[in-house]
């Protein structure tokens, strides 16, 4: 075979497991999104007790590796089994990998995004907030109105990286979770085609390909609505192509 | 530039030969045949034999522990000579790796359930069974069982132990001489159950093709430890569960 | 370790407690909490590395012939793209590997090629036995590779940061470029890049938990063999699936150690900015 075969058939023996990776990427970033509203709102809340729970959880999540998380929590869910999910009836959906990998990559990912739109509550201007108290609105105009749109402004950016990394992330979760059915992810795929001809440089190189571009079309997709975002403001002149860009 | 490389080559071939060692890959992971012992050291019948094999061949062994399932690509590799981890002899595997003689009588493979949980084995579908990934056992599934059934697989064999006893999973298929003392030890708690299904010839060590000399070795100490008894001892001693022994002497 | 005791105190504690601290000081506990060296050295020489390669690439992104700029600026976009995990275990296979091939090239004959079935290596001679020190040392070049790239992302920011009168200043003294770049610019940089430098240590120090995966018998793979469900009498005490205990001791584990390095990177910001006038939003 070509080269270019070569690769070419690599890219396609990875493009479904790659699709696993999407989808665990995709049910996390949502929901921790949502979950990473009220983290940072509790976090910043005068209520001691909230305050001090909010850290708690964020302390926790980012201060532990992620791998372990997963593996914690797979455990202590499985422990709980006979006691609580069986009863329940839904011990098939919460031992399922492609709901248990998607909610402990949410718990992590809620605990960072909240410290970034922590940090970015913090730069919202005081001035405005007082105005808008003065003009009688109520809390939940103010935030819709005032601090939610300067919040989201500020905390994009950190936020794509942060979602970068949570996709990244995805690949660790089938190192720690059963397998179901042969379901493989990049890294399993990528892993199992390395030991039938031991060549590292092909099947490793298009699975960070892979990750790579998946890489490159979350930062542009997140920059066209960073883009959007901040039509508002002064536009800096369309950048000329230039070989300069690729140098610096 | 060459002589650079020269010297480079030369200098790890020298640590190379300074060793002069047989390493020997095992898991770890699987009660009786290999572990971690309390002292923190591999302890386990496939030890116990690799250590024997050494002694009588004269040769300076060293124990090396490998995940199952990279412990073949590791071998080939070249990170340690022979593979002593319960491993059974399947034609498949013998197109990538040697094996010695048995060191272990033909093992069928069976079913483990939780006591009280009674299956029907006559139409095994809709339920989920577990098996240790890379194995004989989980490539039988994948094959016969997949289509009605949900499998599930685990990077070592207690991690799925541990799923069957909190209900996730409702059979595991392996080694019935690994259940039979894993049952034994369980106190009650789980049951051998189902027929046995015979896949896999007896357990070998695994060797590098290229390594004749080594298989050599390894051969003939087998048949000494098989003639004068130790090797029976020695399944007594680990497998108490298993019945129909001695298995090797008495020829 | 419980023979260390005393009599009259393995008297005094009861049977119970004795047991149990008996079965947290036997070997395979012991082999346990002494594996943590393995992270310790993976978190301190892959950060060395880390900064090494940090402050070559942003010293060579920022000043340097266009070559070497758009190698700098390849390997730190590059690398942000791929998980660490990835890199992780394809550095050292494929350092393995190019190492092999270079040596086969001397050591193999034709015949000893022919004589192979192997896929790899080419000849049996050719062949780099690989153990724990060398995956251990493999793994903290490929931990600082990776974060080697964030870190430069830092040191570039910190580097723009510092005031540029600074720099003209020391060129009007005569310096040569090389003496106003390491006398001047990257000391004044420390003050800027600390804060996205802890950042960067807390991640490496948690990417360490990957070692497990390169066959290292680490902090995470002993604790995964002492929780495992055990019913073999012969092989220790019999046990449930305990794993989960052993996960939060993981887990505790790695937040002391971010805490710990916190409470570090505090003092040393504290200490790099005496007596320094600049303000970052918490007062001076």
């Amino acid at each position: 075979m070509s080269f270019i075969a070569v690769i070419l058939n690599e890219i396609q023996l990875l493009a479904r497991p790659a699709l696993l990776n999407i989808y665990f990427a995709a049910a996390a970033i949502p929901v921790g999104f949502v979950l990473a509203i009220f983290l940072a709102l509790g976090k910043a809340s005068h209520n001691r007790l909230i305050t001090a729970l909010s850290r708690g959880y964020i302390y926790f999540f980012r201060g532990s590796p992620f791998f372990i998380q997963l593996f914690a929590f797979y455990s202590f869910v499985l422990t709980l089994n006979m006691s609580v999910w069986r009863p329940l009836g839904i011990d098939w959906l919460i031992l399922h990998p492609l709901f248990l990998g998607p909610a402990i990559l949410t718990l992590n990912t809620t605990a960072y995004t909240a410290e970034i739109l922590y940090g970015a509550l913090a730069t919202v201007p005081r001035g405005e907030v007082e105005a808008a108290r003065a003009f009688g609105m109520t809390q939940a105009q103010r935030f819709r109105s005032i601090v939610w749109p300067h919040v989201i402004r500020i905390a994009w950016p950190a936020y794509t990286n942060e979602v970068v990394f949570l996709f990244h992330a995805t690949a660790l979760i089938y190192f720690t979770l059963p397998v179901i059915g042969g379901q493989q992810d990049l890294m399993n795929k990528a892993g199992e085609l390395f030991e039938r001809d031991y060549n590292v440089f092909l099947h490793y190189s298009v699975a960070a390909l892979y990750f790579l571009a998946i890489s490159l079309v979350i930062f542009y997709a997140f920059g066209l609505v960073y883009r959007h975002l901040m039509r508002h403001m002064p536009q800096a002149a369309p950048a000329k192509f230039s070989m300069r860009r690729f140098m610096t | 530039m060459k002589k650079l490389i020269l010297a480079a080559a030369t200098l790890l071939a020298f640590t190379g030969v300074a060793e002069a060692q047989v390493r020997l890959g095992s898991e770890g992971a699987y009660p009786p045949y290999n572990y971690i012992d309390e002292s923190g050291n591999l302890g386990g019948f496939d030890i116990d034999v690799g250590n024997e094999i050494c002694e009588r061949a004269g040769l300076e062994c060293e124990w090396v522990v490998n995940d199952w399932d990279t412990i073949i690509p590791n071998l080939l590799a070249g990170n340690y000579d022979a593979i002593i981890a319960g491993m059974s002899i399947t034609e498949e595997r013998q197109q990538t790796i040697d094996f010695s003689q048995d060191y272990f009588p033909s093992d069928p493979s069976t079913y483990v359930a939780l006591s009280g949980h009674s299956i029907d084995f006559d139409t095994l579908s809709g339920l989920r069974i577990g098996a240790q990934g890379a194995t004989i056992q989980a490539a039988y599934l994948e094959q016969n069982l997949a289509a009605d059934n949900t499998i599930l697989t685990y990077t070592t064999p207690d991690q799925a132990i541990a799923d069957l006893q909190a209900g996730n999973i409702d059979l595991i298929l392996a080694d019935k001489s690994y259940l039979a003392e894993t049952v034994a030890g369980s106190g009650g708690a789980l049951t051998l159950a189902g027929p046995d299904v015979e896949i896999g010839g007896g357990v070998g060590i695994g060797m590098r093709k290229t390594d004749a000399e080594l298989r050599g070795h390894f051969d003939t100490a087998l048949t000494a430890m098989k003639e004068d008894g130790t090797l029976d001892e020695l399944i007594a001693l680990y497998f108490p569960e298993r019945e129909g022994g001695p298995f090797y002497t008495a020829e | 370790m419980l023979d260390l005791l005393p009599q009259w105190m393995r008297d005094g504690i009861g049977d119970d407690v004795a047991f149990w601290i008996g079965y947290f000081t036997n070997g395979k506990h012991l082999a346990w909490y002494a594996s943590v060296q393995f992270t310790l050295f993976a978190g301190l020489f892959g950060a060395c590395v880390a900064l090494a390669l940090g402050l070559l690439a942003a010293a060579a992104r920022n000043g340097g012939p266009w070559p070497v700029r758009f190698v700098a600026a390849g390997y730190i976009n590059i690398v942000r793209g791929v998980p660490d995990v990835l890199f992780f275990l394809f550095f050292p296979l494929a350092f393995e590997q190019a190492v092999e091939w270079l040596w086969a090239t001397q050591v193999c004959t034709p015949e000893s090629i022919a004589a192979n079935p192997n896929p790899w290596p080419p000849c049996i001679e050719a062949n780099w036995r690989l153990s724990t020190v060398e995956y251990l040392i493999m793994a903290s070049v490929s931990l600082g590779i990776v974060y080697g790239a964030f870190t430069a992302n830092v040191i570039s920011g910190a580097l723009l940061a510092v005031p540029r009168g600074q720099l003209e200043a020391a060129r009007a003294f005569g310096m040569s470029r090389m003496q106003v770049l390491w006398r001047v610019h990257v000391r004044q940089m420390w003050i800027y890049a600390l804060p996205g430098l802890s950042n960067v240590w807390m991640l490496l120090v948690k990417a360490t938990a990957l070692l497990s995966l390169l066959q290292i018998l680490d902090f995470v793979t002993l604790a995964q063999r002492l929780g495992a469900a055990n019913y073999s009498a012969i092989a220790g005490l019999v046990h449930e699936d305990w794993r989960w205990r052993y996960y939060l001791v993981l887990l505790i584990f790695y937040i002391l150690v971010t805490f710990v390095s916190e409470k570090a990177f505090a003092a040393l910001n504290r200490r790099v900015r005496r007596g320094m006038p600049i303000l970052d939003g918490n007062a001076a």
